[in-house]
């Protein structure tokens, strides 16, 4: 079963623009399948949909056409059911500050109806998890920032959800904090077959957890796949770099007189950088050739788009005009 | 209905009203200051007058049947015990506003607060439902409102009891019938109607400063109903007491009817600040 499934999922607010009514659309014809216990990213710049998302499929908002699925319950006619299987950590930690982590939890827990005594039991194991047991009977506003999102995560998970749906999960955490969170999100999924639905502005982090990314923007995705695929996406940004002990005009002329599409050539660093259309046929021959003429090479390597730029360069080129919107421009 | 979400949101927000001084100030400090003080600035003052002063003044048939109808012993009253009487009256109906009043606090806390600091989205996540959330927040507000009208009304009564003792009116005039009935019947109806109205501005407005200028402004007809109500059953009898907590009952499920379907939760996430 997929843990979620959309089909044309839209979502159009009505916003009052001089007096008059228009719609806007915030999520635009989604069609998403995630398996279980799959790590799903979802990236895209602020305003893009992926909290409207989030809303759809946590069954807070209602969809203006099409329909998803958590679990195989629908969002709008399963409503409460949808509900009780998933976990949410919204944008913004939202802890009740005047009451203890203890009681923060407590409540969340009694929302999902869980029965007494397994609450006080969950709450020490999940505080054990987010090594946050010292701090149990704190109130939540005397707890620092990354401390506050700790709670909130463990408060998402507080009624063991098979699918949860986090939003910035590492925002404002320390670096060794938001490891922990990376770690535990990758034990839970792994091992636990939870299925994780991430909206997160940082690529790094998707880089790291995605068993898939989805790049959202003006509430389209715009491209999706493992991290890996995406590469594949701008794999002629490719460069393979090639190092020398020592540098010579020997080995500057021959790549220069060789047919080779040469991206930068370094004499101080001793390298040369080559764009090479197929690097897992072509690379081993350039390298057998580089052997035979005995040049002092040391180090090949290739340096793949990193995500960044591939999520950059897409949603730069899925914001510019087309040549229809310039001219009705 | 699943009565244990219900409660648990309830709880939750006593608690947090409990750890915040501006609430239980509202709660507990005014209700303590219209117990004390009303009695004390204008029953007290009056007890040093002078009995034969207010010989020889007419109080006119409209007091007279009001009061010969409700008050015990009113007719063996002289006009100075008269005067302190319906002073005395005068002034617990202001302790009656107490149930108004108080949930324009709590009800503007509880829903738009949480949305002020978005804490109302893990709450909407969860599977509860709107009738649910609604109850709860009505429960929360009712419940501090019923509590400090409680605290006022035996304070003032206690104050006024005493002060009318000491003087030579020497009567023990509340708690009585009257009393009662507005403390522990009308006054949770009030207060019912009066959260419940909140609750639905609430569930529009942005902002706790939107929801209490809102909210001072349904105070307002409220009060007349108030008005009509004590009017009503001064002059009557078991019947208009039954038929007027009948009408309140009525009012009280359509408005319940109405916050429901007006709290949706696309409508409270989309006005979240």
């Amino acid at each position: 079963m997929l843990a979620i499934e959309t089909r044309e999922l839209t979502k159009d607010y009505e916003i009052k623009k001089n007096k008059e009514r228009v719609y806007l659309r915030a999520v635009d014809d989604l069609n998403l399948q995630i398996e279980e216990s799959e790590i799903y990213c979802l990236l895209g710049p602020n305003g893009a949909g992926k909290t409207s998302t989030t809303r759809l499929l946590t069954s807070i908002l209602h969809p203006t056409l099409g329909g998803a699925r958590i679990l195989g319950s629908d969002i709008v006619n399963e409503a409460s059911k949808v509900r009780s299987k998933v976990g949410l950590l919204t944008e913004t930690p939202a802890l009740y500050d005047r009451l203890t982590v203890r009681q923060n939890l407590d409540f969340i827990a009694k929302l999902y109806s869980m029965q007494k005594e397994d609450i006080s039991s969950r709450i020490e194991e999940i505080m054990d998890l987010f090594d946050l047991t010292e701090k149990i009977d704190l109130s939540a506003g005397s707890l620092s920032k990354g401390m506050k999102q700790k709670v909130s995560i463990a408060r998402a998970m507080i009624h063991d959800p098979p699918v949860l749906f986090l939003d910035e999960p590492t925002a404002s955490l320390a670096p060794e904090s938001a490891k922990v969170v990376r770690e535990l999100i990758m034990k839970l999924s792994r091992k636990e077959k939870r299925t994780f639905f991430i909206c997160t502005h940082n690529l790094f982090e998707a880089e790291r957890l995605a068993s898939v990314v989805g790049i959202i923007n003006r509430g389209k995705i715009i491209a999706e796949g493992s991290p890996s695929q995406l590469r594949e996406l701008k794999k002629e940004e490719t460069t393979t770099i090639f190092r020398f002990s020592s540098w010579n005009d020997i080995i500057k002329n021959y790549f220069v007189k060789g047919n080779y599409d040469i991206l930068e050539i370094n004499p101080e660093k001793k390298s040369i950088s080559l764009f090479i259309n197929d690097i897992e046929k072509e690379t081993p021959l350039i390298i057998e050739q580089l052997v035979k003429l005995k040049f002092p090479m040391f180090e090949v390597r290739h340096e793949f788009p990193t995500l960044e730029r591939i999520y950059l360069e897409l949603v730069e080129s899925a914001n510019r005009p087309t040549i229809e919107e310039e001219v009705e421009a | 209905m699943n009565f244990k979400r219900v409660w648990a949101l309830t709880r939750k927000d006593l608690r947090e009203f409990m750890k915040s001084k501006y609430v239980v100030s509202v709660i507990i400090g005014i209700p303590l200051l219209f117990a004390i003080l009303f009695p004390f600035a204008t029953l007290m003052p009056m007890t040093q007058a002078n009995p034969q002063d207010f010989e020889g003044e007419e109080f006119g048939s409209f007091v007279e049947n009001l009061f010969s109808k409700t008050v015990r012993g009113w007719d063996g009253l002289n006009n100075f015990g008269k005067t302190m009487v319906l002073m005395a009256y005068a002034m617990f109906v202001t302790v009656l506003l107490l149930p108004i009043i108080i949930p324009a606090v709590t009800a503007s806390e509880t829903v738009v607060g949480e949305k002020e600091r978005k804490t109302i989205e893990s709450i909407l996540a969860s599977p509860m439902t709107e009738t649910e959330i609604v109850t709860a927040k009505i429960l929360s507000s009712l419940l501090p409102s019923f509590l400090g009208t409680t605290i006022a009304a035996i304070g003032y009564m206690g104050i006024t009891d005493f002060i009318l003792w000491k003087s030579d009116v020497g009567i023990i005039l509340f708690p009585d019938f009257l009393s009662i009935v507005f403390v522990l019947i009308f006054g949770p109806l009030f207060s019912t109607i009066s959260v419940e109205l909140m609750i639905m501005v609430s569930t529009k407005v942005k902002s706790v400063r939107d929801s209490y200028q809102i909210g001072s402004l349904i105070v307002l007809p409220l009060i007349l109903l108030i008005a009509a109500e004590m009017f009503t059953f001064f002059f009557a009898s078991y019947a208009t007491l039954f038929g007027g907590v009948a009408i309140m009952l009525i009012i009280i499920a359509a408005l319940f009817k109405i916050a429901t379907a007006i709290f949706d939760r696309e409508k409270v996430i989309t006005k979240m600040v």
